[in-house]
């Protein structure tokens, strides 16, 4: 019975992680702009992730180390630091992206201008870390997250055409604006395989003190919640396809976004889409501000624990501090969160390359996994994500150029 | 035991499980004619920063003598306190009491204790 | 000459010269074993690509390098403690020929 609660707990919790500023984002102008023909970029998305995740996963339940531990004891500490700093850079421009994710719903709901809205947020962010227990922050956003339901709901109200969706499931080129297709496709890799979310997973499954024998229960949360998570992403697509693209609204400001779900459901549909944003962006960048912080204290050996008084871990209570501070930065200056999303979801899929790589051996050194490690299935995967990876590293930053405008 | 995988860059584990930084270098004496022996294991910035690059390291340890907080920057364990562990090395001391924990105890005086909530 | 200390940190990865100056791999692995309570060095392990042969210890590291040719068996050496001078730790030399050193993969 508490296995199934910890499940059932576990795919709402990876729902909410997947489900970000970014994930909705790309989504959107995919749909708005090339109907249903990127479905197959989302889904490419969800799979490499559920691959990952499921390795973080059970890395960390077999060793009790999370992947940057190992990363740092396998490659030394001269790879580790690349790694963090690279890492860091981005995943700051990501925060700063979902805090200004909420901040826009906050201006939505409120007119008030996002940037007013940084510093507030950011201190509740700051309050909810320093005062609460990793539990409380994990399932308290996770069962919030519920909202972004009515995505999938909004979807099949419209009753679109799914076999056309279906249809999309498979890459076809379009015929006019390729180079911004591309863009868009890159840009949906980079926001849905996010290191963050696997360095995350493998810190939690420590936090939640998993052993050996959940296994099976790893494997069960990381395919369920990924898919699901797909599954809003899509119905975000669909949605987007269905309401912007016969009214040429290309979204090029959150404004807009907020029309997705009125012709689903009339003026309920504004608040629910705010809601949304609102719940899923604070729960990612609590998430991400958690997994920086850990990456450092990881790498650096300190104590880490979100379950002890943050006077018993002062420097790693300092490091998520400083992290918030930054990210709020960004936004208080004025950065428009649109682009920054747009340009941190890109910037992400150029760096995977020195995230995964690691996992090809970690999953495969049987000091850390013993008698679990990757099977065929799981190295093909990993070969495949890499490659793919060093793909998108490589065709990112022209796309930026060309196709990101 | 093979140093470099088995020890170099593992968590220190003080006496309470308390996670107290990571084997950052391992120091072997050598004597003419002896077999050289494993002496210590550091941890600390400097170290890591000599690892990243030999100026960085006298960089970061002038720094460490003028603004440092801890006694001794790398913190220096003799190798016989120290248990390798399977993945973790244990080490027999407290850790609040080295300096190890030096920065955190810092902290926790000058900012993070200050806090309402800590 | 006195005692002298030497950072393992620092040895790894460094390239290692036989006594006519030829290059012979890079120092990749420093072995030790528990001797009365106190911990010596046993032997010093060469390989011909240092990092990579530490990840090569896993058997899928060890297939993908043989693949790209990063890898080849019998590409590296063991040296007893007493057959490697480091004197100048960032130039290890050997103090006996190559052939008299045993083969480090099978």
């Amino acid at each position: 019975m508490k296995k199934a609660i910890e499940i059932a707990l576990g795919i709402v919790t990876s729902v909410g992680g997947f489900l970000e500023i970014g994930s909705i984002t790309t989504a959107a102008q995919a749909g708005a702009l090339f109907q249903f023909r990127l479905v197959w970029a989302i889904i490419l998305g969800g799979v490499c992730i559920t691959f990952l995740v499921e390795q973080s996963g059970r890395l960390s339940a077999v060793s009790g180390h999370t992947v940057p531990d190992a990363i740092r004891e396998r490659f030394g500490f001269n790879y580790f630091l690349f790694l963090l700093v690279v890492l860091a850079a981005v995943t700051l421009l990501v925060l700063g992206a979902e805090i200004g994710g909420v901040c826009v719903a906050l201006e939505m709901a409120t007119g008030v201008s996002f940037q007013w809205w940084a510093i507030p947020v950011a201190f509740m962010m700051w309050l909810i870390i320093w005062k609460g227990t990793f539990s409380v922050i994990e399932d308290g956003t996770a069962i919030l997250g519920l909202v972004t339901l009515c995505f999938i709901v909004g979807a099949i109200v419209m009753h679109p055409p799914w076999k056309q969706v279906a249809v999309g499931a498979l890459p076809t080129l379009p015929a006019h604006d390729r180079l911004r297709y591309w863009f868009i496709a890159v840009s949906i890799l980079g926001a849905s395989v996010s290191p963050y979310l696997m360095f995350f997973y493998s810190s939690g499954a420590i936090e939640d003190d998993w052993k050996e024998d959940y296994i099976n229960v790893n494997r069960v949360i990381a395919v369920s919640g990924m898919s699901f998570g797909t599954c809003i992403s899509v119905a975000v697509l669909v949605l987007a396809a269905m309401v912007f693209l016969p009214r040429g609204i290309q979204v090029e400001h959150y404004s807009q976004l907020a029309l997705i779900l009125r012709d689903a459901f009339g003026r309920w549909g504004f608040w629910l889409f705010i809601s949304s944003l609102f719940v899923a962006c604070l729960g990612a960048a609590m998430e991400i501000t958690l997994q920086l912080s850990y990456m450092v204290a990881q790498g650096f050996g300190w104590n880490w624990s979100k379950n002890q008084r943050p006077k018993d871990e002062a420097r790693f209570s300092l490091t998520y501090t400083v992290f918030i501070i930054l990210g709020a930065l960004l936004v208080v200056v004025g950065i428009d969160p649109l682009k920054l999303t747009i340009f941190s979801m890109a910037l992400t899929a150029a760096t995977l390359p020195v995230a995964i790589v690691p996992f090809l051996f970690l999953m495969n050194d049987e000091e850390y996994v013993e008698e679990h490690t990757n099977g065929w299935i799981g190295n093909v995967a990993v070969i495949a994500i890499i490659t793919l990876a060093f793909v998108l590293a490589v065709v990112t930053i022209p796309l930026e150029i060309f196709g990101g405008g | 035991m093979d140093l470099a995988r088995d020890c170099l860059d593992t968590q220190l584990v003080d006496l309470n499980c308390r996670h107290m930084g990571r084997v950052d270098g391992i120091v072997i004496e050598i004597e003419d004619g002896e077999q050289p022996r494993v002496a210590f294991v550091e941890s600390g910035v400097v170290t890591q920063a000599e690892r990243l690059h030999p100026r960085l390291g006298r960089l970061a340890a002038r720094l460490a003598k003028r603004w440092g907080v801890a006694e001794s920057d790398p913190y220096r364990i003799p190798w016989a306190e120290v248990t390798p562990t399977g993945v973790n090395v244990t080490v027999g001391v407290e850790a609040e009491k080295t300096p190890a924990f030096a920065w955190e105890k810092w902290l926790r005086a000058k900012i993070i204790g200050r806090i309402p909530g800590a | 000459m006195a005692k002298r200390e030497i950072k393992v940190e620092q040895l790894i990865g460094k390239r290692v010269y036989a006594a006519n100056g030829r290059r012979v791999g890079h120092l990749e692995e420093v072995r030790a074993a528990m001797r009365h309570g106190e911990c010596f060095v046993e032997e010093y392990l060469i390989g011909s690509y240092a990092v990579f042969e530490r990840l090569a210890a896993i058997s899928i590291g060890r297939a993908l390098l043989g693949k790209v040719g990063a890898y080849r068996e019998g590409g590296g050496y063991r040296v007893p403690w007493d057959k490697l001078d480091l004197s100048d730790p960032s130039r290890p030399r050997l103090l006996c020929p190559v052939e008299e050193l045993e083969k480090l993969h099978g």
